[in-house]
């Protein structure tokens, strides 16, 4: 069937009820009876927890419960992802939904309330005294691997949770052949996501029959089941996860540690209780991401050829990264993906995940691929300057080559397909580089102080990792209803990405209808088939795929069906229009509703379908699964992790001011390749938001941490969030090479454009003061001293 | 033993799109939490409280103002405008239609604070610049569009509303 709606800006399906106050997210729903629950953290970032006393809580009118660590304590959170084989340690036996004998990070629940109004539930809080035993914090991750560090978790003897240690290649070789050896240790700080609608749930226990429902604004509603189901012992079936509207995930709603609560206060008082995070919970209390240290050594020739690479990534994963959230991982992703689009033959990984006093790790648009894509792109800008090469020229020189893929990695991974010469040339050209770089040296004249920056990127898109709820699977189920109507059900959650639209346009194209024609269904446990749900740029890849494959085997049915009720041969009518119709005489046909009402009700299925239907698939459904056909060479990690990989070339200009530090992107270029784009419109949108969310990395946002393990960033007066100010003027350009292994060639997206941003944005202040950069982010204090260094050494 | 409330309850009245309501609120209720929950005009969103995201802008007596920051017994006798009263008709308004023909929402938490910010800045300023657009909506935090096509929208807005309407 000709491609209608697939490739073109469809307007999204969601806006006027999101733009006239009508959608639903979860803080919008109320149920008869409702209590609110609030939480009381800990300011300790470590310390032991001596006594906690509700008593004068539990008293203030209003209030209907309290718990506590001794509530929690047989309810330890499961593991979410378990990479024993890896190396990684268990914080099961740990990890609990209140903190019990122990905290470990400020913000930690300590004690939580259900009251009747909420203003009162904040007064409960007031209530409740804690004696702790203050700790010594382990703040600093370097020093947390020091052998006198104090420890997180005292059995373990350290505070590594994770160290992965694999050679690829033969790297001493390499190293002995290069010209030269360049090392550096760069840093980079703890930031994350933080949608504008923070973490919300709500439960509903009904003690009678032994249901719960929730109500939560998660992105993976299948593994929120399974994780509240395991948490507090209740029968997997017996959970229903409902996710209504979502304000915003990014990675940070992937957690539900602290959906538990609210969930136990329901079992406990059997009425509904509602959770909704305060913005100073989110930033003290919620996913934490980035954070970490490389050192990386590249053997290069003089002319810019790379041999090898030898590479020690630290990530400060905070409490841990394994059972409140999932990001331990990542190590594994940033190691996997650390070549990035380039053919290099020999690589050395020592991958340290450590333990720290602050909040726990999670993903954030990124998952390790940003870790990985940063190795190259921020070495290959210090060696252009050590080499005196230009920086596009080094990564012309190594680029895989078009004709090169399907490509296997040398760590395993198989990249699908890409172009990254023609998108390099075609960012350059669109930037006008060779004009720009005269403007930025006569600029220089006037004092004015311009960047240059550029990064390459392959985005590992649709991850499949084992040993984890972020495995490789999806399911999808789609319906012809008695009236003709078509709805499909998935796991994918519309998080903002506009999958409501952009699975009806998929659909429609398939039957040859119009996605107003398609009810797309969502969010909720009960309606749709278990799926992995939206994280890792995964809804292009494994929904989008999966829903093709469960259309085509419907559409094979209709024409089954529609034959027979027009008694000619299956192999003599068509689909199109909502019709099926006889290829010879079109004038003959029978559309979508009627056939939904012969097959259903007048005259029913045995008029209807054909023998071989009858009994058992005399349906108008199809209910299928999809799993990756990328061909893994094992199923560990990290050769089969990820199934499209979509590229980009990005270039930054900025403007540094020399008298305040302050660092402007004045203009970001993006030539973007995703494979066969679905919505144009839309993936142009991510681009531009995720790349807004690395410049904001970059040089706003950090999660800071002062020696004692206090955080001073709980508002967003203090991590400063992009305000509309702050953006560059942007070009996007799009560019398509098919994915061989998805069935409409379409690969995902949405985490892409905030992986190279933050590359191509340092990279771009070094390029305009001519010194390396260690750390970030590039506020105007260290902008300045990197200006001070940069006029000692001469190169402003 | 402490004394945790102030128990003191005042009765006001407002009006709310063109509705007017009695109700009973504690000094300390903040309006946006009024609107929500006794209201239960769910379209205006919390994003922070501390007055910087703009997700609970409303017009409060004409002027453009977050919620959050404003007690609910501050608002005795106004007449308030929330994102639910901004379509006349069951039609969209034309700010409304601008987001939506220019993709300038995506998860849509902060896009009703960020339509009533555009509809301040464009009955103050008619033919905006794109760095007047800017200045308008920095009160208003997006973290899924990088505000891109909101400008865009806003400007679109400028003239579909210029076109007669």
């Amino acid at each position: 069937m000709a491609k209608k709606w697939v490739g073109t800006d469809v307007r999204r399906k969601q806006d006027a009820r999101l733009l006239t106050g009508k959608g639903t997210y979860v803080d919008d729903v109320k149920l008869p009876g409702m209590l609110y629950c609030t939480v009381l953290r800990s300011p300790y970032p470590h310390a032991k927890i001596r006594n906690v006393d509700v008593s004068e809580a539990v008293k203030l009118p209003g209030v209907v419960a309290a718990i506590t660590g001794e509530d929690a304590k047989e309810y330890p959170l499961p593991a979410v992802i378990d990479l024993a084989p890896f190396g990684q340690r268990t914080v099961t036996g740990y990890a609990f939904p209140i903190a019990v004998d122990k905290v470990r990070y400020v913000g930690e629940p300590v004690a939580a309330v259900a009251a009747t109004d909420r203003y009162v539930a904040e007064d409960a809080l007031d209530l409740i005294k804690v004696e702790y035993e203050p700790l010594p914090p382990v703040v600093d991750v370097e020093k947390a691997m020091e052998k006198d560090s104090p420890l997180l978790y005292e059995e373990w003897g350290d505070n590594i949770h994770l160290r992965w240690t694999p050679t690829m290649g033969e790297v001493d070789k390499a190293f002995e052949d290069a010209d030269r050896v360049i090392r550096e240790r760069l840093y980079e700080h703890r930031y994350s996501g933080f949608p504008i609608e923070a973490r919300c749930v709500l439960a509903n226990y009904n003690s009678a029959d032994g249901k719960m429902d929730v109500w939560t604004s998660t992105q993976a509603p299948f593994q929120a089941r399974m994780f509240i189901a395991r948490t507090l012992k209740l029968p997997e079936q017996n959970v229903r996860v409902i996710v209504p509207d979502v304000g915003g995930g990014f990675g940070n709603k992937l957690n539900w540690s602290a959906d538990v609560v609210p969930c136990l206060l329901s079992t406990l008082t059997g009425r509904p209780v509602k959770w909704t995070e305060n913005r100073r919970e989110s930033l003290m209390a919620s996913p934490h991401s980035r954070d970490y240290i490389y050192d990386v050594q590249v053997a290069c020739k003089n002319d810019g050829t790379i041999l090898g690479v030898k590479l020690q990534m630290i990530a400060d994963t905070g409490v841990e990264g394994s059972n409140r959230g999932a990001a331990v991982a990542t190590l594994l992703v940033a190691g996997g993906y650390a070549l990035g689009p380039y053919k290099i033959n020999n690589l050395s990984l020592d991958q340290i995940g450590v333990v720290t006093n602050k909040s726990f790790y999670c993903a954030y648009r990124g998952y390790g691929k940003d870790m990985g894509n940063r190795v190259l792109e921020r070495m290959i800008n210090i060696m252009s300057r050590e080499l005196g090469i230009p920086p596009e020229e080094i990564r012309m020189k190594n680029y895989i080559q078009p004709d090169e893929y399907p490509y296997r990695q040398t760590t395993g991974v198989l990249y699908d397909s890409g172009n990254l010469p023609e998108i390099t040339r075609r960012a350059l050209k669109r930037v006008d580089y060779e004009n720009l770089k005269k403007e930025k040296a006569r600029l220089r004249e006037e004092g004015k102080y311009i960047g240059i920056g550029m990064a390459a990127k392959v985005e590992p898109a649709g991850a499949a990792v084992p040993l984890s709820i972020f495995n490789g699977f999806e399911g999808a189920s789609v319906k012809i209803t008695p009236e003709g109507g078509i709805t499909v059900a998935t796991s994918l959650v519309d998080i903002g990405q506009g999958v409501e639209t952009t699975l009806a346009q998929v659909v429609a194209d398939e039957f040859g209808v119009t996605p107003d024609d398609v009810r797309v269904i969502e969010g909720d446990t009960d309606m749709t088939p278990i799926g992995a749900g939206p994280f890792s740029s995964r809804g292009a890849v494994w929904t989008v795929s999966c829903v093709v494959s469960a259309c085509r085997k419907l559409k094979a049915k209709l024409l089954k069906v529609g034959a027979n009720l027009l008694g000619v041969k299956a192999e003599e009518v068509d689909i199109e229009d909502g019709k099926v119709y006889v290829k010879q005489s079109p004038d003959k046909f029978m559309t979508f509703r009627d056939i939904g009402r012969a097959a259903y009700f007048w005259p029913g299925p045995y008029a209807a379908f054909p023998a071989d239907l009858l009994p058992e698939d005399a349906s108008l459904e199809v209910t299928t699964y999809w799993t990756s056909p990328s061909p893994p060479t094992s199923w560990v990690p990290p050769a089969c992790l990820y199934t499209t990989h979509p590229t980009s070339f990005e270039v930054a200009v900025v403007e540094v001011d020399p008298e305040t530090g302050k660092v402007k992107v004045n203009k970001y270029v993006c030539v973007h390749d995703c494979g066969t784009l679905i919505n144009p419109m839309i993936v142009e949108a991510q681009v531009h938001g995720g790349t807004l969310q690395g410049i904001g990395g970059m040089l706003y946002e950090e999660l800071r941490y002062d020696e004692n393990g206090q955080l001073l960033t709980t508002t967003y007066m203090d991590y400063l969030i992009p305000t509309a100010m702050e953006i560059p003027e942007m070009e996007v350009e799009h560019f398509e090479s098919p994915s061989p292994f998805t069935p409409l060639g379409t690969k995902g997206m949405g985490e892409g454009p905030a992986i190279a941003s933050p590359a191509a944005v340092v990279n771009a202040v070094e390029d305009a003061l001519g010194v390396t950069i260690r750390r970030t982010p590039l506020t105007p204090e260290r902008v300045l001293e990197l200006i001070k260094e940069a006029k000692e050494k001469g190169s402003i | 033993m402490i004394e945790t409330t102030i128990t003191r309850e005042r009765t006001i009245t407002l009006t709310v799109n063109g509705v007017s309501y009695k109700a009973t609120v504690e000094p300390r209720m903040l309006l946006v939490d009024l609107i929500r929950d006794e209201l239960e005009l769910t379209g205006t969103h919390i994003g922070c409280v501390t007055g910087k995201c703009g997700a609970c802008t409303i017009l409060l007596n004409g002027v453009s103002v977050k919620s959050c920051l404003v007690f609910a017994v501050q608002a005795d006798g106004a007449d308030i405008v929330t994102i639910e009263g901004i379509a006349a008709g069951g039609k969209l308004h034309p700010i409304q239609e601008a987001f939506k023909e220019n993709h300038a929402l995506q998860c849509g938490y902060c896009t009703p604070g960020m339509v009533i910010s555009a509809y301040q800045l464009l009955r103050r300023n008619p033919d905006p610049t794109d760095e007047e657009i800017k200045k308008g909506i920095s009160g208003n935090l997006c973290r899924c569009t990088g505000y891109i096509n909101i400008v865009k929208a806003i400007k679109d807005a400028a003239k579909r509303m210029k076109g007669g309407k």
